[in-house]
């Protein structure tokens, strides 16, 4: 009975805190919210007639392109981008290597709430969304589908997720004890973490297997899972360079001195990985040309849109991270990881939207509501990052 | 059949109370095979009956054949007509082509369902689920022939196409299609006789039909089989699916799963153990020294 | 018929290897220029408070 009295009195004085906590600091009225603040109004009254009126009010999906942009963009590209988590939790975590761990928390919660947003953005593009859970609860469980998989990977990665963010939460609560059982649990969550990213990078790819005679031959080959897996290393590794860049810039208040000199050294190492993967991806798209013998393709529009993505945004991007390592010039890095980021996008776009049912008439464009949405998404998660980090100790003080 | 004998009622005395029929793969036969339709396009006058008889059935949108002229242009079903005829002008005259779901025999789009609101029924045909599906259209983007459509309108949408009319199946009635055909264009049976009797049509009249049964392999073989005085690709089949059933493109992929799943903690866990630095020996800055 | 006719699915095996044998070669050239010699990382390091 004591207890429960004392538990009453924690858990008002938590809410008390957080209460407190919710309140906006500093002035509201900034660039960032005067565009991101009608964005999101608009994209709730979009989203008002997405759920009454049915999909097709504010989508251009049709039978022939069931995937649009929600699917192309927020889940495909996102959870790509998202992949910086897992790289860098097994550099720091099972690699030990401590230079890039003040880094770990902010690319964490990035990972975090990519997963949330972009993965709960799926349910905004599903036609019978109240019967989501209908392959989580058991009464139908289609294990004969990739998309099961990548359906329970993606909620046990967010679990994941969650256990290797919450000792800041619990730091940020004052729940010293629970702070430190939740660390303990940080290895063990980082190599399940790993495990299921490995599968459901790939699960995304081979959610096109079955669309063979769909999908252009120049993007379509049975390596498809292998190749989003490779690609999510250096997409989530660029994204990091990229998130930042801007992070250093925006919450410069917020980073300590000794973390903001050694920056340069980790966005260096950083480079140095992606140019090696990239380098290795491009191998991958070489060695899967040649062996679909897809030469016969090459001279033609498509040919060389193909052309574009694998050698403007793969293989120049690769190059241009070797030089920029090798001349220390950081300038270099960050466009070369802005285009590698363009190359991951355009990509996903290609496979799911543009090279997807290349033969049609009717050609699949996003509307504008589309877009809309898709920024909202961004901004509210753009929003919530911004809350955590300054209310908790994400970025290190050091 | 003495043997047979002597194992079951060996089965059935080992398992005891155990029903005879569940002790051995060998007595659990299917009353059934797979039911099928042979579509013989060269005996389609293109009177569209089976489009009314099907969306009469059905409850979908009933079309105005006398009238409304959309023999004009090709159409693809859609979420209101499960089933449409097409006219193609071709070297031997018209050619009226039915399109419907083909029902494959390992169909893409119940492998890509992830709550089986597709299933391939042991009847035969593929049937859709309602209180299942939650819409994510995965079984649109694999079928190979695009027959699932969806309803782009409305708040409660639903996964649209042909289901062989399972209910009339189930009743020991053949589908209303094939009971409004006047020309016989159209032959219910089992895919083993319907095969016999589309081999017996091409070869008493070699001439007449192009050697090709469109639905034996395509796609790992469907259950609808089509017969055809012209090149398939004429009358608008796809013929670059290939005879590989579409869940065995997957198949790879989704049994690696598990040796992932265990093999990779495993490995990682490893890998953190060997790099722990705690008791390194201090003067020894490591191999590029010695 | 198609189907009766012999297709070599490993025909393009043996380009595999030497593509394979030039992007080892080139990935082996990459790696050495990443890791770039101590004398030049520390010309650079001096060139960067300058710039």
């Amino acid at each position: 009975m004591n207890n429960a009295a004392v538990f009453t009195g924690e858990l008002r004085s938590f809410l008390k805190f957080f209460l407190q906590e919710l309140k906006p600091r500093g002035k509201w009225l900034t660039p960032f919210n005067v565009i991101s603040i009608p964005t999101i109004i608009l994209g709730l009254i979009i989203l008002y007639f997405r759920f009454t009126e049915g999909l097709g009010s504010v989508t251009n999906l049709s039978q022939q392109f069931p995937f649009g942009f929600w699917i192309g963009f927020d889940v495909m590209t996102g959870v790509a981008l998202a992949g910086g988590a897992y790289v860098i939790c097994f550099v720091v975590y099972v690699m030990r290597l401590e230079k890039y761990h003040c880094i770990v928390k902010v690319t964490v919660l990035n990972g975090l709430l990519a997963y949330v947003f972009y993965s709960g953005a799926l349910v905004l593009d599903l036609g019978r969304p109240w019967h989501i859970i209908n392959p989580i609860i058991g009464n139908s469980f289609g294990y004969n589908s990739v998309l099961f998989l990548v359906s329970w990977h993606f909620l046990l990665y967010m679990i994941v997720l969650f256990v290797e963010f919450s000792p800041t939460i619990a730091e940020w609560a004052h729940w010293e004890k629970l702070r430190k059982f939740l660390t303990g649990l940080t290895l063990g969550a980082v190599i399940i973490g790993i495990t299921l990213s490995i599968l459901h990078q790939s699960g995304v790819g081979a959610m096109f297997l079955m669309a063979k005679p769909k999908i252009h031959p120049l993007w379509y080959s049975e390596y498809i899972p292998l190749l989003y897996f490779v690609s999510s290393i250096f997409a989530g590794l660029s994204m990091i360079i990229f998130e930042g860049s801007i992070s250093h810039k925006v919450f410069s208040n917020l980073i300590g001195e000794k973390t903001h000199h050694s920056h340069d050294e980790i966005v260096l190492g950083l480079a140095k990985a992606a140019a090696i993967t990239m380098f290795v991806y491009y191998f991958f798209l070489a060695f899967i040309f040649m062996h679909g013998d897809k030469w016969k393709f090459i001279n033609t529009p498509w040919g060389y849109w193909y052309l574009v993505e694998v050698i403007g945004f793969v293989l120049i991007p690769c190059f241009m991270f070797a030089y920029a390592v090798r001349n220390r010039r950081l300038g270099v890095i960050r466009v070369a990881a802005a285009m590698a980021i363009f190359g991951v996008v355009l990509n996903r776009q290609n496979i799911c939207l543009i090279a997807f049912n290349w033969y049609a008439e009717n050609r699949y464009y996003p509307s504008w509501q589309e877009i809309v949405v898709t920024l909202m998404v961004v901004f509210v998660e753009i929003w919530v990052f911004r809350w955590i980090v300054t209310r908790m100790s994400v970025f290190s003080k050091e | 059949m003495d043997r047979r004998q002597f194992f079951l009622t060996t089965a059935t005395v080992c398992a005891g109370g155990v029903p005879a029929n569940t002790t051995r793969a060998e007595e659990v036969k299917e009353p059934k095979e797979f039911s099928a339709v042979l579509v013989d396009t060269t005996r389609c006058i293109g009177c569209r009956s089976c489009e009314v008889a099907c969306s009469v059935t059905h409850g979908n949108y009933v079309p105005d054949i006398k009238n409304d002229g959309a023999l004009e242009k090709v159409r693809d079903t859609s979420e209101k007509q499960w089933t449409v005829v097409n006219r193609f002008e071709t070297e031997k005259g018209e050619v009226f082509v039915k399109k419907q779901c083909l029902h494959c025999w390992q169909p893409a789009c119940a492998a890509a369902c992830l709550v089986n609101a597709m299933l391939k029924t042991k009847e035969g045909p593929v049937t859709w689920d309602g209180d299942k599906c939650m819409g994510c259209r995965f079984c649109m983007v694999s079928c190979p022939f695009d027959m699932p459509k969806f309803e782009y309108s409305g708040w409660n949408p639903k996964i649209q196409k042909c289901n062989m009319c399972y209910d009339r199946l189930l009743e020991g009635k053949k589908p209303a299609c094939v009971e409004s055909c006047p020309t016989d264009a159209l032959m219910f049976g089992q895919k083993r006789e319907l095969m016999e009797v589309a081999r017996h049509r091409v070869y008493s009249h070699p001439d007449k039909y192009v050697h090709h049964i469109y639905g034996e392999q395509e796609a790992g073989g469907t259950g609808w089989l089509y017969l055809s005085a012209v090149p398939f690709e004429k009358i608008g089949f796809r013929t670059d699916l290939g005879t590989t059933p579409y869940p065995e493109y997957t198949r790879e992929f989704l049994i690696s799963v598990p040796l992932i799943e265990f093999g990779v903690p495993a490995f990682l866990l490893a890998l953190n153990m060997l790099t722990d630095r705690k008791d390194e020996v201090q003067e020894n800055h490591g191999w590029k020294d010695e | 018929m198609e189907y009766y006719s012999y297709v070599n699915i490993f025909e393009t095996k043996g380009l595999a290897y030497i593509l394979l044998i030039c992007f080892l070669v080139l990935g082996i050239l990459l790696i050495k220029y990443l890791s770039a010699p101590e004398k030049k990382d520390s010309s650079a390091a001096e060139r960067k408070p300058r710039t």
